[in-house]
């Protein structure tokens, strides 16, 4: 057998993928294939069993294998125990609940036929499509305006507040340290979440009417970061971190590299170093839309690992790789339209791509965005399979 | 009167709105013309802005502070200016389609194109075909800009131009089209006329589309 494809631990096999040491293995991962609960109602409809609402069930149907995100612990917007869905890591519209603790109580403000105006748990106001609740909402107000709202929202971001962590401490860290999986600790990075709060017309325009207040949000997240990392490594054992930012669009970065340098970049280094010298050297970013303006940035700090690299903005893995070499591990960038389109635009998009990146190392196949409700089941399986065949793996079975 | 709009249209440039709304008034005091004082200080600077955008060198935070100090400049004219002055490049309905609720796109449109000389009346998000053509019925519209970020929202797009064509009203805008997932082949494939990348490029491609 292939050295580079020969079994191993999960959480060795993971690194040893980081590292560009297992050129050719194909890890198709769960957390990098997180589906919309519209998409999972859509293939439940189309064939594939109700039990796949559970992401162990879904493991198992799909063959993914499993990335624990550390949701147990209120670190970012992302919260499991905030979902009205069994699964835990399908995406709701409830996901984007920045890490604040306790939350706000939701309250519905006014309906009518086709909407529902209501308050969020992270203090906002949203208008919500009654037909396609799970969407995206439209934001109507933030909770964080100015300095007098921010001092009173910030009280909500403080690490040691306990019900931020689980209850037995002892027992979770057993748990988690004895996972087959790799374990990622879920960080905020220092743009997304200030949108979340603000909302981003006024995030952008405080950049240049109150930095200072940017620069006290974004320390109270690095404070945020810092306090959770510091106990987290001392008892568990983290394979990965994973900063959300969403910092880009279509065309580029939603602020210009300068702004990244001068607000960001500081923060993010302390977090960065502090991680690494504890040996956490795979740090992923989450960030929509075109970021290759960021990737070398990121790199400065050691953040290393962009998803989901979308098509549509062009991103280029491929350019990547040849640009980056080994620096960067790569996720995602196999374009969600051609799924959608066809088995025959789906060859094409994954074979013009999938075997350079793997062959070349460090590179876990995966859309470029979370799985839309678009891709029938029959074309997902059939994206799956292909990449089964990639890496000599068996089917999917029926 | 030459320093005023050179350094109006500086401050527009850079987002400085105080200083912008300061020479726009003093221009006014020297005994310029309002509608000099809009096309020689600041729409150049609106438009330099949007150069550096397209060049890479401005981001949208720049985009933002300066159409405000654009739109400050302007309303300090305005007493002065008549309705032809203002907004006379046309008029653009703007509207995220069904299904979608994301508005920041579309309402980064609307700001650059009102701080460009156009008219925009703004149908919000998750917006109906049937909205789409009464406001074209009932209005001047000269052009449709339809808004998705979804790949499952933007097969809405051609539904808002069958309805329009099915009202015997699509000869009587022309469709311009943008969002997250939309492409130039998207735009071709569905029959609009115009697809922008962002909010700076959807200035040109109204102002083409209107032959400006």
């Amino acid at each position: 057998m292939d050295k580079s494809k020969a079994p191993m631990p999960n959480r060795e096999r993971f690194l040893a993928i980081c590292r560009g040491e297992r050129p050719g293995d194909v890890s198709v991962i769960d957390w990098l294939h997180r589906c919309w609960a519209e998409t999972v109602d859509a293939w439940i409809e189309q064939g594939a069993p109700p039990e796949i609402k559970d992401q162990n069930s879904m493991n198992r149907y799909f063959q993914f294998d499993h990335l624990h995100g550390l949701h147990e612990i209120v670190s970012e917007h992302n919260r499991s125990d905030l979902k009205e869905i069994a699964s835990a890591q399908t995406m709701g519209y409830y996901h984007i609940t920045p890490p604040i603790v306790p939350v706000y109580e939701i309250k519905v403000l006014r309906e009518d036929e086709r909407h529902r105006v209501e308050t969020t748990f992270g203090g906002s106001t949203v208008e919500i499509s009654k037909e396609h609740p799970w969407r995206m909402p439209r934001f109507l107000d933030r909770p964080v305006k100015d300095w007098a709202t921010w001092k009173e929202y910030k009280k909500r971001l403080d690490p040691d507040t306990p019900a931020r962590w689980p209850r037995d401490w002892n027992a979770f860290t057993a748990r988690i340290n004895s996972t087959d999986a790799p374990v990622m600790l879920l960080l905020e990075g220092y743009f997304g979440v200030l949108r979340e709060w603000t909302g981003m017309e006024s995030l952008l325009y405080m950049f240049y009417d109150e930095p200072k207040l940017v620069e006290d949000m974004m320390d109270q997240v690095l404070h945020l970061s810092m306090g959770i990392a510091r106990r987290v490594v001392q008892d568990l054992r983290i394979d990965c971190v994973r900063f959300w930012e969403d910092m880009a669009y279509k065309t580029g970065p939603l602020i210009s590299p300068e702004m990244f340098r001068k607000f960001m970049l500081p923060r993010y280094k302390q977090i960065t170093d502090f991680l690494r010298s504890n040996g956490i050297d795979v740090l992923h970013v989450d960030s929509d839309g075109n970021v290759d303006e960021l990737i070398p940035l990121w790199l400065e700090v050691g953040v290393n690992f962009p998803w989901p690299l979308e098509v549509a903005a062009g991103m280029d893995g491929v350019a990547l790789r040849k640009k980056y070499g080994k620096d960067l591990i790569l996720g995602g960038n196999i374009d969600k339209r051609a799924i959608i389109k066809g088995k025959e635009a789906t060859r094409e998009e994954v074979m013009s791509k999938v075997p350079y990146l793997l062959e070349t190392g460090g590179y876990f196949p995966c859309l470029d965005h979370v799985v839309p409700p678009d891709v029938p089941l029959e074309n997902f399986r059939y994206y799956l399979n292909l990449l089964r065949e990639i890496g000599g793996q068996e089917k999917l079975p029926e | 009167m030459a320093d005023f709009l050179g350094s109006i249209a500086q401050g527009v440039e850079k987002g400085d709105d105080k200083q912008v709304v300061e020479l726009a008034g003093k221009a006014l005091e020297s005994g310029a013309a309002a509608r000099d004082i809009l096309e020689k200080g600041l729409v150049p600077g609106i438009q330099a802005l949007g150069q550096r955008f397209k060049d890479g060198t401005a981001y949208l935070p720049e985009i933002l502070v300066s159409c405000r100090a654009m739109n400050r400049g302007v309303e300090v004219l305005k007493p002065h200016l008549g309705d032809a002055d203002i907004g006379n490049k046309g008029t653009v309905i703007v509207g995220t389609v069904e299904g979608d609720m994301h508005d920041i796109g579309k309402n980064l449109v609307k700001l650059m194109l009102e701080s460009n000389g156009f008219r925009v009346e703004d149908l919000g998000a998750d917006v109906v075909p049937d909205v789409f053509v009464n406001a074209v019925r009932d209005g001047q519209a000269d052009i449709v800009a339809l808004s998705a970020l979804l790949t499952m929202t933007m097969v809405e797009m051609p539904n808002v131009i069958g309805a329009l064509k099915e009202a015997g009203l699509r000869d009587k805008v022309k469709i311009l089209i943008g969002g997250a997932p939309i492409t130039r082949q998207f735009a071709d494939e569905i029959g609009a006329e115009g697809f922008a990348e962002d909010c700076a490029s959807a200035v040109d491609e109204a102002a083409r589309l209107m032959a400006l």
